[in-house]
């Protein structure tokens, strides 16, 4: 009956906690940093890079860091014997809309200490450039390449930042933007006109191009006057 | 087959074959020019059951069609009980592309690349929902259908479409088959080698096939909580 | 065994490379992955996968549906195990409403979750067996999956497109009969797995192609992010059933393999055993699986049974308001993450209050794990990349999404 549902209208009055109305991208409730050891250590240590920290769905832990000291802070969780995230899981950025900043999500994991953490940088929608973490961890490197092709952030010294998913000759932006419709920028039969008129020498980096002198990749230029007939060889 | 003395080595087109058929008159004797005859048929018959029951597939899987196309090809649905146990994987040796999977703009190009490749005669299956349309996938990287690139023969619905739907439509590869004839234009397909590598079929064409339907002319709805910033320019508005 | 033909000295080699592509279409590459081979002869001086040759943008189109919609999407990024994808969603949004299902839907997607597991690793040894040269494994194992295929379609009423999980619970109770059908797979398979295990484990021919080929170390494997069998047969104990666990799995009794080298042939061994340790788990959660609702009473996700709603004014509009508007799910950010069967599976959720997410992105185990491929395949053989690739299990679907 309606009773073990309570009354079903109350619960569809209730509605969700917060309602998007207002202009601030969402945030968790009320955090207990102490409940977290690393983030007690790395408010201490980190006094001007650790902006903000909250706890997100009942027990994840969230610190929001400057940008410009992400390297050095996730340097010292990688490194410090206490902290020891060593597993980067996952880095991914969220674009909320509305000319809000984008936020750039780092998860990690400490393997011997079985701790998670979760590292949040805000970046400016006209200033979408950080530095990038492929020297501590070589998981970040398609991560990132990932997070540059979907959301045009650039990360400096990456060290090979291309197109991962997306042709290397998408010229429609930057995809997961919000800004971005879902069906592309362009007309389907533009699309299939671009798709099917990829280059071949887009798939290679330079270097690749470089391989052998390239002998495959381009023929070879043939005489075309009929007058210098060479000697047979 | 059909060539009458001295007219050189040049085959005829349907034209001049239909030209000559009516001046030799409807009966046209045992050769007949332009309609299939007595000893025509036969030859199609014969030929017709040749390609019909040694299919090689060119199995072009992407997605989870693919792990169907692949079961249909082991122990419990098997489908070299129809001649295709030779998955041929060269498209050069095969006979029937079966596209099993949604195909991105990325993958376009292979795709079109592969059918080029394969020689005549050739038919192709586009399998699934994906492969077809687009399927649950109207967005900015996928193909909406494989028949804006590849000229399709038989389209299998579902996604995935269960063995027997695979074998289904394999079978209508089949009939299909059975009802071709050498007298027109050889049984092959009419193809023009400046299409190579192009897409199948003009703007208009593909913008009809590719066009959103059903539930794609809704998905333009964000969370209503989001504040987002709507496409300024008026192209990037959805009709 | 085989050792790397060629030590790679600081002035390149002596003879001109060629730079050779594998892929997309191709047989051994398990998916439309490219390989970029520079080559030297047949040694692999450097390989560069290039993917997104299946990019669907599902992450874009989970902005477009709400909560319950992007169930079915789930299934088609990893078709190797789509149960698994659909439980692991749905308990990222659970986790973030702070909901907490019934036990007999914890248990049950336990089973489903193990059951994926062998599904998976089932077409892992099919098509792996097959980049050997074995063909024969690769029918029993297909014979083996169509078992489980007819529980999913007994259960779901698809083969692999399962959309199985609702936030909240299940889509249906498992029928009438169902648990003796898995409780049968799990009492006949093992006979299987011993046939596969007799072909394969100790065979020459397969020994001489996996034994110390790929091989990477614990420390390299954690720095490049390799999750899942892969890292544990490189040494390191790290599986989120025993380290994070979710719904009990503390409670069960099962063991995780770990490898001694890092190489193709303890991968193999690895997923061999976890299939039989999957079993115990399965066997040990048909004996505990409880009585009670699948779907928890909860007003948020819950649709309110049709005789009330024939009865009753509210419950109408409640169940009105929830078919069409969809759930709510509170503003915040969740990230949740199983032991999947290629690895770490996590989806983050991000909501802000509405009934659409803000963003969802999966962090898929295969896209981490693929990038270590160049580490790995340096110095080897074009046939041991082919093995290499075969033993990482990599499915395309998860890693261009």
């Amino acid at each position: 009956m309606a009773d073990e549902n309570g009354s079903a209208f109350d619960a569809v009055e209730q509605g969700p906690e917060a309602s998007g109305r207002n202009t601030e991208a969402p945030h968790g409730g009320a955090s207990d940093p102490a409940e977290h050891p690393s983030v007690t250590a790395l408010q201490g240590r980190f006094d001007s890079a650790a902006l903000r920290h909250e706890v997100q769905a009942g027990d994840q832990h969230v610190v929001f860091l400057d940008p410009g000291s992400n390297r050095t802070v996730l340097a010292w969780l990688r490194d410090d014997p206490e902290q020891r995230y060593d597993l980067l899981v996952d880095v991914t950025a969220v674009d909320y809309g509305g000319g809000r900043p984008l936020q750039i999500v780092y998860q990690l994991w400490s393997v011997p200490h079985k701790r998670a953490l979760r590292i949040k940088c805000e970046l400016p929608l006209d200033g979408l450039s950080i530095d990038s973490v492929v020297q501590l961890w070589n998981a970040a490197n398609w991560l990132e390449r990932e997070v540059y092709d979907l959301f045009g952030v650039e990360f400096r010294d990456h060290p090979d930042l291309r197109r991962i998913l997306m042709p290397q000759n998408y010229a429609e932006g930057h995809p997961l933007r919000k800004d971005f419709p879902l069906r592309g920028r362009f007309s389907r039969a533009e699309q299939t006109r671009r798709a099917l008129s990829q280059d071949y020498h887009d798939d290679y980096t330079p270097e690749e191009l470089e391989v052998g002198g390239a002998p495959g990749l381009a023929p070879p230029e043939l005489p075309i006057s009929t007058d210098e007939v060479g000697d047979a060889p | 087959m059909g060539m009458s003395d001295g007219e050189g080595t040049d085959p005829l087109s349907l034209a001049e074959i239909e030209a000559l058929g009516q001046a030799e008159g409807r009966q046209g004797g045992l050769l007949g020019f332009g309609h299939p005859t007595f000893l025509t048929t036969k030859v199609d018959f014969v030929v017709n059951w040749a390609r019909r029951n040694s299919l090689w597939p060119m199995p072009f899987g992407t997605a989870c069609c693919a792990i169907e196309m692949m079961a249909s090809a082991a122990s419990n649905f098997d489908l070299a009980r129809f001649g295709m146990e030779r998955m041929s994987f060269s498209p050069r040796q095969a006979d029937v592309l079966i596209c099993a999977g949604r195909v991105p703009y990325k993958l376009a190009p292979v795709l079109r690349r592969i059918w080029d490749q394969m020689m005549q005669p050739k038919w192709c299956v586009s399998m699934g929902a994906c492969a077809s349309s687009g399927g649950v996938f109207d967005t900015y990287s996928m193909v909406q259908g494989i028949d804006t690139i590849v000229p399709v023969d038989v389209y299998v619905p579902g996604c995935p479409p269960r063995p027997e739907g695979l074998i289904y439509g394999l079978m209508m590869i089949q009939e299909k088959i059975r009802q071709e004839s050498l007298t027109e234009h050889y049984g092959l397909r009419e193809e023009n080698p400046s299409l190579v590598g192009r897409p199948r079929a003009g703007d208009e064409e593909v913008e009809a096939l590719a066009g959103p339907f059903g539930n794609s002319t809704q998905q333009d709805h964000l969370s209503s909580a989001a504040q987002t910033t709507r496409p300024e320019r008026s192209e990037d508005l959805l009709p | 065994m085989t050792e790397k033909i060629l030590e790679l000295p600081e002035s390149r080699t002596l003879s001109e490379p060629m730079l050779i592509n594998i892929g997309p279409q191709h047989p051994a590459t398990h998916g439309v992955l490219r390989l970029i081979c520079e080559l030297d002869g047949e040694t692999v001086l450097k390989v560069t996968p290039d993917i997104g040759f299946l990019h669907s943008s599902f992450e874009k189109l989970g902005e477009y549906r709400t909560w319950n919609q992007i169930v079915p999407l789930t299934d088609r990024m990893d078709y190797l195990a789509p149960l698994m994808y659909n439980c692991v969603y749905v308990m990222a949004v659970e986790k973030l409403m702070g909901l907490e299902v019934t036990e007999r839907c914890k248990v049950a997607r336990v089973l489903c979750m193990e059951m994926e597991r062998i599904f998976s690793h089932l077409l892992w040894l099919g098509t792996t067996a097959i980049d050997v040269g074995a063909f024969t494994p690769f029918l029993y194992a297909f014979q083996e999956r169509e078992r489980i295929y007819t529980l999913h379609e007994n259960y779901t009423g698809a083969r692999i497109t399962t959309s199985a999980t609702r936030v909240g619970g299940m889509m249906a109770d498992f029928p009438d009969g169902w648990t003796d059908s898995l409780r049968d797979f799990v009492k006949t398979f093992p006979k299987t797995l011993n046939e596969i295990d007799s072909l394969l484990t100790t065979n020459g021919i397969h020994l001489g192609r996996t034994l110390d080929i790929g091989v990477i170390s614990g420390e390299d494997a954690i720095n490049y992010g390799f999750t899942g069998p892969n890292l544990r047969a490189s040494g390191v104990d790290y599986d989120l059933r025993k380290d994070n666990p979710y719904y009990d799995y503390e409670t069960y009794d099962f063991d995780v393999p770990i490898g001694g080298k890092g190489d193709c042939y303890d991968r193999y061994l690895v997923r061999m055993e976890e299939m039989r340790q999957s079993l115990r788990i399965l066997e040990q959660a048909l004996d505990r699986l409880p009585g009670g609702p699948i779907n928890v009473a909860d007003p948020r996700v819950s649709l309110p049974s049709k005789t009330d709603c024939m009865n009753d004014m509210e419950s109408m509009i409640h169940h009105f308001k929830l078919i069409t508007e969809g759930i709510s799910v509170p503003a915040g950010d969740c990230y949740f993450a199983v032991e999947g069967s290629k690895g770490e599976l996590g989806m983050y959720v991000v909501s802000d209050g509405g009934e659409k997410p803000v963003r969802w992105r999966i962090r898929p185990p295969s896209f981490v794990n693929l990038s270590v491929i160049a580490k790995l395949a340096e110095g080897h053989l074009v046939s041991d990349l082919i093995m290499i690739n075969a033993s990482l299990d990599i499915v395309l679907g998860e890693i261009d999404r």
